[in-house]
């Protein structure tokens, strides 16, 4: 079954003689439980794919579902809420709040939900535990290393028990280590969890550890693959994101 | 230089609405700089002159030597005295009524003997002398056999608005039409009857005459001025005319005196809280661009080239805003006269010209707009510059510096706090506005360190309201983040609302202690006045037996009598009034500057006196020393027990002592004024019946009730006051500004941070929510030190007031309660755009934000 369907989804930004399409009539389907890496050049329209998917803006034309639901028309406090619920976000610059302890920092979206703090921080204690962060539930963000705060955004983003996680460039701020801890992170959490991840990356070797890759170029799917766990490494990913930009 | 001011502009150019805001600050510094001190001195003029008028309070008064009438065009010789505010030529008649003329009764004598008729130029009048109209209106050019007269006088006629009387004159009976009444008359004078000054030419058969001028002279003349002025008036008038001084002016011009310094102190700290709102904005600046300040130094930027770069920002500022400032300032000026006007024309008639441009407060205006921008820039331009190429690249480090220096701050703070209030409790009065700003810098230093702490105090609250959106912890930890900034913003809000609870408390201190003193002098249910209060001794009194017959009145509680005699103390004349040491304090009584209420049994032991104010001014005399009175039979010595004052004697140098002593020393048994008090239970109207017959044998009496009177007297009191808040409000603005500049850098600051609460699912509700809470936090932090402050201030005045006039300090409960409403709801209203703002964002936008 598909959680997310795209349907001749597009994005224009600007207009006139400034007009840039950033996506063009993308249809993709998404099933359950599905580790999805979105790969291209800069300025594909990688991000703004993520974004749309997630609720964060709305598309020029063309429709999203989730769960068989469409999002296009929602409004922002049903959006809102869907987000909340549904959904959790993973950012390249984490952007967690630094004046919040690692556990208040993951509990946020439960307790922005209206749960006693009490229970969102047993909640949100467990996913941290889980991520090994369990000895640094109190530290503040900038006690923490870069893979550190990366776990706690993850952490942040599952709290909700949401279906859907979307993460953008998420090891793009983090050492080759922390990127691999980060990409094999997300996959536990769409195998071991059953979560559909959606990944935004442009390093290939992070791209390798998805189930399947979508190859975007100027807005467009041009190419997208099923990886076979042992055929694929990081290198035959690296060979195709080369044929395609070629 | 050119890179520098290129760099700038572009910045400025960036961040437009920022750059709004804090060229908003130095607009408001500006415009309050130059507007105020624009419209200040006509302000204060229009207040002299409501005081004045309120008094009735003159300051020069023309008569000719002869004590006759003079011909009206000899006013015209002052046309060209400069210096004078207003001129008013009047005819002044007694006219003595036949003895039944008001009741028709001849066997009962009227209370009312005599009307003053005062003819007058309508308009000019009212310039000196203020003129309540209760009722129906004041006098036109055009009116003809038309009079204003007070309540008192239309009730002993027995006539209203639109009915007629008629006054003996010189051509025979003249039939008055009541125009317009004033209120009730409060010290028991010879009633005037105002008409216009042909109309009294005629009744008197003096045509073209007049036989006074009152002249008011400008605002804050000093005694060398006024005796200027004087000279000019005598060259111009001729030896035939007196120049007399009827006011008591010494202590209302020093009162006035000390109203102006108050205000420059107000002005001195508009300017100090745009100088916060700037330095916030320039601390902001640096630390946002602390990557750019680092790229630019990588690239081979001096520190010196960096601080240009901040100074140069903060000097286009600086004269942008200034330039409007100036212009909003004058357009302020020109709208505050304009409104003031009105109300101040029910009052008095002040024609307020338009605003006049100084162009030494022009230059002065925008060398501090310019001057206080760039000083406020200095700091955050160096910090700029001691910024490396490497530490911009990583977060912050800015907090670490900040904390350790609240340290050193707070302890020189509360040193400052601790000897300031020191000096305040040491009563030096030298030391006492020196020791208000001190006390407020010291508060200013103490702050960055008691935000976390009070941020944590108030948070709950925050939190608790707010607790099932799961923000308020988020909105207090947002507070605590940037300690420095909000304790700046906080020290701004601060200031204002010190300024507010500051007049709360003068203004409840005076008014507190005038009505403390009419309720005293007034507070009887009923008063039996004579003709002359304060020159008892003109006064035919009564025999005890009166006051004895009044006791017996079934329903009368008590009765109070005063008794006058009159004595010297080493040369001096003193005014003295015999009381009932028991009756008195029961219907009546003293206000105490020292001593208290003890004093009263003391009074009936010994030889011993309680005197006022004006006494010890008078005779080099305080409580506790023995003087000695003359008396028909050589001296006796008396010993001050007590200070105390009343309203009918505060101004007579006098002493209290009782009636027996009176009796004994100086043979007085005779009672000049009567208070009594009704029991609770007494039948009024039978009462008032069996007083007003037995009153009838003693028609040297007004028999007044004291409620009506003490009624009249506040809602002139209150009136006068109202005036005075205007002037504070408007201080309180900049903390407004301040507020939403912080705010507003609050959310420009977290613009990502906002972005990802509404990814991850805040509704803009909670976004909008959260910006509100930090608002409400941080305006109960300024409101908190603005009362604390503020309350330090209030005590000042009131002490720096004191030595002119016997205040008592009073907690300012309303100026408290006022500055809590309004620090409030500023904080609500300071967070309208920013909250928008902040729930408005485009997440996709807010999340790329850097």
């Amino acid at each position: 079954m598909s959680i997310i369907s795209t349907e001749n989804l597009s994005k224009v930004y600007g207009s006139g003689a400034t007009t840039v399409t950033a996506l063009e009539k993308i249809n993709l389907k998404v099933n359950s439980g599905q580790f999805v890496a979105v790969m291209g050049p800069s300025g594909c329209g990688k991000s703004t794919l993520l974004h749309l998917i997630g609720g964060l803006d709305k598309p020029t034309e063309g429709d999203i579902k989730i769960e068989g639901v469409s999002i296009t028309q929602m409004p922002d406090d049903q959006l809102t809420e869907l987000r909340r619920r549904k959904i959790g976000f993973v950012f390249q610059f984490f952007n967690l709040i630094p004046v919040m302890t690692a556990v208040e920092n993951a509990a946020l979206p439960v307790t922005l939900d209206g749960i006693k703090p009490a229970d969102a921080y047993k909640r949100a204690t467990k996913w941290l535990e889980r991520f090994e962060l369990g000895d640094r539930l109190s530290s503040r963000p900038d006690q923490l290393s870069g893979g550190q705060q990366q776990r706690v955004a993850i952490a942040r983003a599952l709290v909700a028990d949401p279906t859907l996680i979307l993460a953008d460039e998420p090891t793009g701020n983090v050492d080759t280590r922390s990127g691999d801890e980060i990409a094999g992170l997300l996959r536990d959490v769409s195998k071991q969890y059953d979560r559909t991840v959606i990944m935004v990356t442009h390093d290939p070797r992070i791209a390798a550890y998805a189930d399947r890759i979508v190859f975007l170029k100027d807005g467009k799917v041009v190419d997208e693959t099923l990886l076979d766990r042992k055929n694929h490494g990081a290198a035959a990913v690296t060979r195709m994101i080369k044929e395609i930009g070629d | 230089m050119k890179l520098q001011l290129s760099l700038a502009a572009r910045y400025l150019g960036r961040r437009k609405l920022r750059t709004t805001l804090t060229t908003l600050a130095i607009i408001f510094g500006v415009l309050l700089i130059f507007g105020m001190n624009t419209v200040l001195p006509t302000m204060i003029a229009a207040l002299q002159a409501n005081v004045q008028g309120v008094e009735g309070q003159i300051d020069f008064s023309i008569t000719n030597i002869s004590g006759e009438s003079f011909p009206q065009e000899i006013a015209n010789r002052l046309q060209n005295v400069a210096g004078l505010r207003a001129v008013s030529a009047s005819l002044n008649r007694t006219i003595n009524l036949p003895a039944d003329y008001i009741d028709r009764d001849p066997a009962r004598p009227d209370t009312l003997i005599a009307v003053n008729l005062v003819g007058v130029t309508s308009e000019d009048a009212r310039s000196v002398r203020a003129y309540a109209i209760i009722e129906g209106r004041y006098l036109e050019d055009s009116d003809t056999a038309s009079a204003v007269i007070s309540q008192t006088l239309a009730d002993a006629l027995s006539v209203k608005v639109g009915e007629s009387f008629s006054l003996p004159g010189a051509s025979g009976l003249t039939e008055l039409t009541v125009v317009g009444i004033l209120p009730p008359n409060i010290m028991p004078i010879t009633e005037e009857i105002l008409v216009n000054l042909p109309q009294a030419q005629e009744m008197t058969g003096e045509t073209d005459r007049v036989n006074l001028i009152d002249i008011n002279i400008e605002g804050f003349a000093d005694e060398a001025r006024r005796n200027e002025i004087q000279q000019q008036i005598e060259t111009a008038l001729g030896k035939n005319y007196q120049v007399g001084t009827l006011t008591a002016g010494d202590e209302m011009f020093a009162a006035m005196e000390l109203g102006q310094i108050g205000l420059s102190v107000f002005g001195a700290l508009a300017l100090f809280m745009g100088g916060f709102i700037i330095f916030n904005t320039f601390r902001t600046i640096v630390t946002e661009r602390r990557r750019d300040i680092g790229m630019l130094r990588a690239l081979g930027a001096t520190r010196r080239t960096v601080i240009g770069i901040i100074l140069a920002e903060s000097l286009l500022q600086g004269l942008i805003g200034s330039a409007i400032g100036l212009i909003l300032g004058y357009l302020m000026a020109l709208g505050i006269i304009k409104i003031v006007q009105g109300p101040l024309s029910l009052f008095i008639n002040l024609k307020l010209g338009a605003p006049v441009i100084s162009p030494l407060l022009v230059l002065f205006s925008v060398g501090l707009g310019v001057g206080v921008t760039v000083l406020a820039g200095l700091l955050p331009a160096w910090n700029a510059s001691r910024i490396t190429p490497l530490e911009a690249l990583r977060p912050s480090q800015a907090e670490i510096d900040v904390k350790r220096k609240t340290g050193i701050g707070f302890i020189v703070g509360m040193l400052i706090l601790i000897v300031t209030t020191f000096v305040v409790l040491s009563g030096q009065s030298a030391l006492i506005i020196p020791g208000g700003l001190f006390f407020l810098a010291g508060l200013v230093l103490v702050t960055p360190a008691l935000v976390n702490p009070l941020a944590n105090l108030f948070g709950p609250i925050i939190s608790w309201i707010t607790v099932r959106q799961g923000i308020g912890g988020l909105a207090k930890s947002n507070l605590k983040r940037q300690p420095a900034r909000v304790a700046v913003t906080a020290s701004a809000s601060m200031l204002g609302l010190a300024v507010i609870v500051a007049a709360g408390g003068l203004v409840s201190s005076m008014t507190g202690i005038i009505d403390e003193l009419m309720l005293a002098s007034f507070g009887s249910d009923y008063l039996f006045v004579p003709p002359s209060v304060m020159l008892w001794g003109s006064n035919i009194g009564s025999s005890p037996e009166f006051a004895q017959d009044l006791r017996e009145v079934e329903g009368v509680e008590e009765v109070s009598t005063f008794r006058y005699g009159a004595t010297t103390t080493n040369g001096q004349a003193v005014s003295l009034i015999g009381i009932d040491p028991e009756a008195f304090p029961n219907v009546s009584g003293l206000h105490f500057l020292k001593g208290n209420q003890s004093a009263y049994k003391k009074l009936a032991s010994k030889r011993t006196l309680v005197v006022n104010g004006a006494f010890l001014l008078a005779i080099d005399a305080k409580a506790g020393d023995t003087i000695e009175l003359q008396t028909t039979n050589g001296t006796v010595s008396y010993e001050i027990v007590a200070v105390g004052m009343d309203l009918l004697n505060a101004k007579v140098t006098t002493a209290y002592l009782s009636q027996a002593n009176l009796e004994t020393d100086f043979g007085v048994t005779e009672d000049v004024f009567i208070q009594l008090n009704l029991a609770e239970d007494a039948s009024r109207e039978a009462v008032k019946t069996e007083i007003w017959s037995l009153a009838a044998n003693y028609p040297q009496y007004k028999l007044i009730s004291g409620t009506d009177y003490y009624g009249a007297m506040k809602t002139q009191m209150d009136a006068a006051f109202s005036a005075v808040y205007i002037v504070f409000v408007f201080l309180a603005i900049p903390s407004l500004i301040a507020m939403m500049n912080t705010l507003t850098i609050s959310v420009l600051e977290r613009t990502r941070e906002i972005g990802m609460v509404r990814a991850v699912g805040g509704t803009r509700r909670q976004v909008r929510n959260m910006v509100l809470a930090e608002a409400l936090l941080l305006a109960a932090i300024g409101t908190f030190f603005g009362i604390l402050g503020g309350m330090y201030l209030g005590y000042v005045f009131v002490t720096g007031i004191k030595v002119l006039f016997p205040l008592g300090y009073y907690f300012p409960v309303s100026g408290i309660t006022t500055a809590v409403i309004i620090g409030l709801f500023f904080g609500l209203l300071a967070a309208i755009i920013p909250a928008r703002q902040a729930a408005r964002l485009e997440i996709v936008q807010a999340l790329r934000y850097e």
